[in-house]
């Protein structure tokens, strides 16, 4: 099998040797000739109409350059889908969030700015606000937008089969409602734009993006300028975690500030504001009916769940899709129905991250221990029962070719040594699973697919040409090894032109879980289409057949001989000399079917492939604080297969990390009404060093068949099953089923007070019954 | 604001600077020297993206004024290599993948060689510790603990 160079080797990271000098640029580290600082009014209030706003004074102000409001912008909604254009970007008439963009100035300092931004005068009419999914349902709530009545602005209908004829066959039926509340990406990096237009009107722009191409093409239609004007240049990226997928109100803001006054414009996010003004993750309310069969195989299920999405509707049909996506995925069904519904509220605007929907995946989970519980089955065979297998179909007709979640339960329930501590650990001690599966990949229309251009320099060396983008987890390094390894070359003689869409072809993006399967792919097979070039003329030089040659440590060789070989430079000089060149380009799409759409029509083939992992928590719950101490973890996650295991590892420790150890112990927005209570690192409390526990991670290789050498989506999964063994493992640990997230010291005391109230009055009743019954002799 | 002379010394090079009394030690670093290697993550001495040694000791560059830093040798990330050659924090970072989006990088290999300054031969906890005001938000920690062990282990050894 490993017959390669590089492929399947742990290797460090190209990139890390800039990162650790210093000398990696991130977008706030960028300084441009005659740059100023750019800074945003913000609406202090949720919900209000904007009368006037008056600048006069804050032009006044020395060192200003300029302001935009809401009257420089061209008046068209922004929405991620045609059908969810609801977003006005610095809105001229209504702001629905605390924290919405009302204007902007740029001067020659941070101070400057900001005196110009307290002399702006706002007038505003305050409306009515509403901050809870479920007021906003009710029909006095004041409507955010007028053509999405009831605040519904997404509403995911899917039915298969006859789930109440399920329920009405299944040995054993419950319901249960599970609830979280939005959490948030925190990022390293805060959000910053730099722009600059050229006298030609051309724009370019550096930020953190997690698919440059999506940030471009929203960006054309609100600036009215050409596609190929607008710039996004590659720039060192902080974190993303589904948070910086789209374009951002930021900017455009900045890019209408640099086009007004001629000069580059750089806006740099403080903390808060990158926690208020750019997307969270939603707050969910989940009802799960789930009946089985006695031996606990679920026969039906019905889900609701109520999305709290914000003012704006964002990724908002995915969003609401993605929750029940991987349970389907994860876990086989007879019949399942669910209405998903996104509703509006006057909080923050809510995006995909790397949990998506943790009160969705961690209720299915937990409500598969209930009723494991009253089965008399254990939480491994409760999953074993229902786990995927590879061959099916999802009940929303996506075909599953690789699939190990089987293994990813065995090995993961092996190496934490499931079998000797479940039912046998002290009290307060407990262990839980969790498994969950994620999409490599989104239908995404015309931009689904990804196209790589490759030359070969007359030295040997290569260029490739490639719209991926690395948000930090390693896509870099991902493509130079394809290339090195394809092309028989070393990784330093591989040069990366990436994610900058002057020169890039399109690429889906980084946020879909799907740059090595689609964008690795497609350098791989423009790779493929270079070396064949090579191989015809060195195998006419050789006198063998093209299939007989293999390229390896910049050397062409026969298979079978590995004495007889020709350098790869020759070869290059040779073709160069006949007045061609070396170069080639190779694309890959996923085999989607394009008529699937997440609301109209939610069937058909969602994306090329489907990883699966699993998740074992151990903790240990103090009576006395509620404090949970994790001891171990145990993540197994079928991979497809692993390109660079080194990588995979701290992708697998990041997720434990985001997914489980923050995202079920600590982290969670706190209101009052539309104002976020903590909205910095002092209060949101994301996992430190620490608080980590011990970590085993194992890679289990399915090798898909439609996947670059077998790979897979590998950078979400555990983070979604870490949360929900975790949750597993607290809830196992006090003997209270968890279902409000996340699980902090007061709801456990909380649980663990109600539980000792409610088996002492239990004890209570028993003595009296036992007394009644000596007074009154039984009929 | 009246500027305040300055004498500091930054990565081995003398200034002789003017700077605002309320200018802080960050600002100074990234805006008006361009050692932008040090980064501002939260601005109030959470995240420690900003970290630098001052005399040796990791201070948050965020909340140190620049004036404060008078008279002192500051050691930023850029200023870890030496002739070209990575420190051997900066290597194993590398070799151990503890990189992944980097913003943190700067601030925990400054912690780290605090660490590694001050208390050459720590253990795992003391390695914890040290690390425990930086917030990464990649890596889930554990190869950026294994990165500065191997470090300390090979003091022990050339010990």
């Amino acid at each position: 099998m490993s017959n390669y160079a590089f492929i399947g080797k742990s290797m460090p990271r190209v990139d890390s040797r800039a990162k650790v000098t210093g000398e990696a640029l991130f977008t706030a580290d960028l300084r441009l000739p005659k740059m100023l600082t750019g800074k945003i009014l913000r609406s202090p209030y949720p919900h209000a109409r904007i009368l006037n706003i008056d600048i006069s004074e804050a032009l006044r102000v020395p060192g200003v350059k300029a302001i935009v409001t809401g009257r420089d912008v061209i008046q068209r909604k922004w929405g991620v889908f045609g059908y969810t254009q609801d977003q006005q970007f610095l809105p001229a008439d209504r702001v629905r969030f605390i924290g919405e963009e009302v204007a902007a100035v740029a001067a020659v300092d941070e101070d400057s700015a900001q005196r110009a931004i307290d002399c702006i005068r706002v007038d505003y009419e305050i409306l009515e606000a509403v901050f809870d999914a479920m007021e906003s349902l009710a029909p006095t709530a004041p409507l955010l937008h007028d053509n999405f009545p009831h605040n519904i602005n997404v509403h995911v209908p899917i039915n298969v089969g006859d789930v109440e004829k399920g329920f009405a066959e299944s040995y054993y039926v419950r319901e249960d409602t599970f609830t979280a509340s939005e959490d948030s990406y925190f990022q390293g990096e805060p959000y910053a734009v730099v722009a600059r237009f050229d006298t030609d009107n051309n724009l370019e722009i550096w930020m953190p993006n997690a698919g440059p191409h999506m940030k471009a093409k929203p960006l054309s239609n609100a600036l009215g300028i050409p596609l190929n004007k607008i710039r996004v240049r590659k720039i060192t990226i902080g974190g993303a975690f589904g948070g910086r997928s789209e374009i951002a109100p930021a900017d455009l803001i900045c890019a209408l500030l640099a086009r007004k006054i001629g000069r580059p414009v750089k806006i740099v996010y403080t903390r808060e504001e990158n926690s208020i003004a750019t997307r969270q993750g939603h707050a969910l309310i989940t009802t799960i009916k789930t009946g089985v069969r006695q031996d606990g195989r679920v026969i039906a299920r019905d889900v609701t769940c109520y999305m709290d999405g914000g003012a704006y509707s964002s990724t908002g049909p995915i969003a609401v899709s993605v929750p029940f996506l991987c349970m389907e995925q994860a876990y086989k069904m007879e019949h399942v129905r669910y209405n998903g519904y996104r509703i509006y509220t006057n909080k923050p605007p809510r995006g995909m991250i790397r949990i998506h929907g943790r009160a969705f995946a961690c209720g299915v989970d937990t409500q598969l221990d209930m009723i494991g519980e009253h089965l008399g089955i254990d939480p491994v065979t409760m999953r074993l029962v229902n786990a995927r297998e590879p061959g099916e179909f999802t009940n929303t007709k996506s075909h599953v070719a690789s699939c190990a979640m089987k293994e990813t339960i065995t090995k993961a329930a092996e190496k934490s040594g499931w079998n000797d501590k479940w039912g046998k650990l002290p009290p307060l001690r407990g262990i839980g699973i969790g498994c969950n599966s994620v999409q490599t990949g989104f239908p995404m229309g015309i931009r689904g697919g990804s196209q790589a251009i490759i030359k070969l320099n007359e030295d040997g060396g290569a260029t490739v040409i490639s719209g991926v983008v690395d948000n930090g987890q390693g896509n870099d390094n991902m493509l130079v090894q394809i290339a090195a390894e394809e092309l028989g070359i070393r990784t330093e003689d591989v040069q990366l032109v990436t994610a900058d869409t002057e020169v890039t072809p399109s690429d889906p993006g980084a946020y879909s879980q799907v740059s090595t399967f689609i964008g690795g792919h497609a350098v791989k097979n423009a790779a493929e289409n270079v070396r064949r070039q090579l191989f015809e003329i060195a195998a006419k030089t050789l006198n063998v057949k093209v299939d007989d040659l293999k390229a390896r440590d910049r050397m062409i060789y026969v298979k079978d001989s590995p004495d007889t070989g020709i350098p790869l430079k020759k070869v290059v000089r040779m073709i160069l000399a006949q007045g061609k060149s070396v170069s080639g380009q190779g694309d890959y799409w996923p085999k989607v079917d394009p008529k699937r759409e997440w609301v109209k029509n939610p069937f058909g083939q969602m994306c090329g492939a489907f990883s699966f992992g699993t998740t074992v928590a151990e903790v240990e719950v103090d009576p006395e604080t509620g404090k949970v101490t994790v001891l171990e973890v145990t993540a197994a996650q079928d991979v497809g297969f692993a390109l660079n295991p080194l990588v995979l590892e701290g992708q697998f420790q990041g997720s434990i990390a985001m997914g489980g150890q923050g995202g079920i112990l600590t982290e969670g927005h706190v209101w009052d009404g539309g104002s976020v209570l903590n909205p910095t690192q002092l209060e949101y409390k994301v996992p430190l060093a620490c608080d980590m526990p011990k970590i085993n991670t194992i890679i289990i290789e399915s090798n898909d068949p439609e996947g670059p050498y077998g790979t897979k989506e590998s950078g979400m999964s555990i983070a979604m099953s870490a949360a929900q063994a975790y949750a597993a493992a607290v809830s196992n640990a006090i003997g209270v089923y968890m279902t409000d997230f996340p699980l902090t010291p007061d709801k456990i005391l909380e649980a663990l007070q109600n539980k000792v109230e409610s088996e002492t009055p239990n004890q209570n009743e028993d003595v009296m019954e036992k007394a009644l019954e000596l007074i009154v002799p039984a009929v | 604001m009246n500027k305040q002379p300055l004498e500091i010394s930054i990565n081995g090079d003398c200034y002789s600077l003017a700077v605002e009394p309320n200018r802080t030690l960050l600002e100074l670093l990234r805006e008006d020297l361009d050692l932008t290697g040090a980064k501002e993550g939260c601005g109030e001495g959470v995240c420690g993206g900003c970290t630098v040694l001052m005399d040796g000791k990791p201070v948050r560059s965020c909340l140190t004024l620049a004036l404060e830093a008078s008279g002192t040798h500051i050691t930023t990330v850029e200023g870890l290599a030496q002739k070209g050659e990575l420190d051997p924090l900066q290597q194993s970072f590398i070799e151990h993948g503890a990189v992944q989006c980097g913003f943190c990088t700067s601030g925990m290999l400054m912690a780290a060689k605090g660490l590694a300054l001050n208390n050459p031969h720590a253990g795992n906890k003391e390695i914890r510790n040290a690390i425990s005001g930086h917030i990464c938000r990649c890596t889930g920690y554990t190869k950026i603990i294994e990165a500065v062990e191997a470090v300390v282990d090979r003091s022990l050894e050339k010990r």
